[in-house]
């Protein structure tokens, strides 16, 4: 049986004109990895949005995973701006192999 | 209305745009794919500069030329005031809501530009080919203004502006538009003459499939639209038609001939939603792009697509005179 330790998987949804804010508050976190994934459609709280290729409104998911600490520490960074910059985070438990990594 | 305002509805150009709004309101299925969405306005935004260049190699920067760009700067660096005392005023937008707008209002939009040069050549009002400089020109003083007014004097985000301006100065648009300009100006026709192939032969079709992907978002958004008020959509048409009119007048009044004079007046009469947005997004998050883009996307585009630009044409050619009527 492989031996796999719980670290914070973090997800972040958030404008694609302000993914470097995210990205640099999760180096700032002194979290060494993310990935950002397209995203097409959704609705919240204010509204409905797509893709609209050339509106630059296009949201992304930022994703990253790192130790508790880490995670505790980037969602503090980031608390105070995500209402102001309709960001959505959430975070879960996720098992990993590697845990020396995060 | 006379002949020419008329016209415009029988261009496929506008007939396309007409075609993607109601596909959208009749909730059809129809999309563009994405890469082929941005695909399109790269080769539109390079085609234009290089066309704008080359006729700026062949007549050369005189005066006419200065006066035009310093006219769009002026206008662009003034109308967000305008804009602005309206939707503060009349709309009764806060002053962080009325800032993003009226830097939209200020702005142009490359697409409305581009289909107005279309219908006034359709015209035989062709405008001169500096007025795509005029347009790279007026695309940044407006988002400074409105940032001016939408946060005061002094009171500053420095990181938070810095990428701004880097945006604002280095965006997709303004590097391959401003680009492919230089190139046409160093490449004059006989370099022009060797790519002209792919960048002629396509571009009114090309300019079709991208107004068709252009009404399909334009309306989509309005049905989505949770924030627009009737006092903003009266906004999102009396701003084009005066700014529209001020900016032609601005032209007849520097000497433009008749085609310029409407095309000034067409990029005073735009609203950004690329460019512009992108910059708000960063420097006024709290903004609600739920305002801004709807009335700049969804109402000013497709009423200066459809109306305004023949009025403007129309205006252009009463202010000027003689040359250029419609044929």
């Amino acid at each position: 049986m492989i031996e796999t330790v719980i670290r914070k998987r973090i997800e972040i949804l958030t404008d694609a004109a302000l993914v470097s804010k995210v990205t640099d508050a999760i180096d700032r976190a002194d979290i060494t990895g993310w990935t950002v994934t397209p995203v097409k459609s959704g609705k919240g709280r204010e509204g409905a949005w797509r893709e609209e290729r050339v509106t630059g409104t296009n949201k992304v998911f930022v994703l990253t995973v790192a130790s508790q600490e880490k995670a505790s520490a980037l969602a503090e960074e980031l608390a105070p701006i995500l209402t102001s910059h309709s960001l959505l985070l959430t975070m879960w438990d996720v098992e990993v192999i590697r845990g020396e990594l995060f | 209305m006379d002949a020419s305002t008329l016209q415009t509805f029988t261009s496929p150009v506008v007939l396309f745009f007409v075609l993607g709004l109601l596909a959208a309101f009749a909730r059809s299925d129809l999309a563009i794919p994405e890469a082929l969405a941005k695909g399109m306005s790269l080769y539109l935004m390079a085609a234009i500069g290089l066309k704008g260049g080359v006729a700026v190699s062949k007549s050369g920067i005189d005066g006419t030329v200065l006066a035009a760009l310093g006219a769009g700067i002026v206008a662009s660096f003034l109308m967000p005031f305008i804009a602005y005392a309206a939707l503060k005023g009349f709309a009764k937008l806060d002053r962080l809501n009325a800032g993003a707008v009226a830097a939209h209002y200020g702005s142009v939009s490359v697409v409305t530009f581009v289909t107005a040069v279309e219908i006034l050549e359709f015209q035989s009002k062709p405008p001169g080919g500096y007025m795509v400089a005029v347009m790279a020109a007026m695309e940044t003083p407006a988002i400074l203004t409105g940032l001016l007014l939408a946060r005061g004097m002094g009171s500053k985000n420095g990181q938070s502006t810095g990428a701004m301006l880097h945006e604002v100065f280095f965006n997709a648009s303004v590097v391959l538009l401003l680009g492919a300009f230089v190139i046409g100006m160093i490449g004059g026709e006989d370099g022009f003459s060797e790519v002209s192939s792919f960048f002629e032969a396509g571009f009114k079709g090309v300019l079709c499939l991208f107004l068709l992907d252009m009404g399909l978002i334009a309306a989509r958004r309005l049905m989505d639209n949770r924030s627009i008020t009737w006092r903003l959509a009266v906004l999102a048409i009396a701003l084009p038609l005066l700014n529209g009119a001020l900016g032609t007048a601005l032209g007849a009044a520097i000497g433009l001939d008749v085609g310029s004079s409407a095309a000034l007046g067409v990029l005073c009469a735009s609203a950004s939603y690329i460019a512009v947005p992108a910059a708000m997004r960063l420097a006024l998050p709290e903004a609600d792009p739920g305002i801004y883009l709807t009335m700049s996307l969804s109402i000013t585009f497709p009423f200066n697509i459809l109306i305004n630009i023949g009025l403007l044409s129309t205006l252009a050619s009463a202010l000027v005179g003689a040359g250029g009527t419609a044929s």
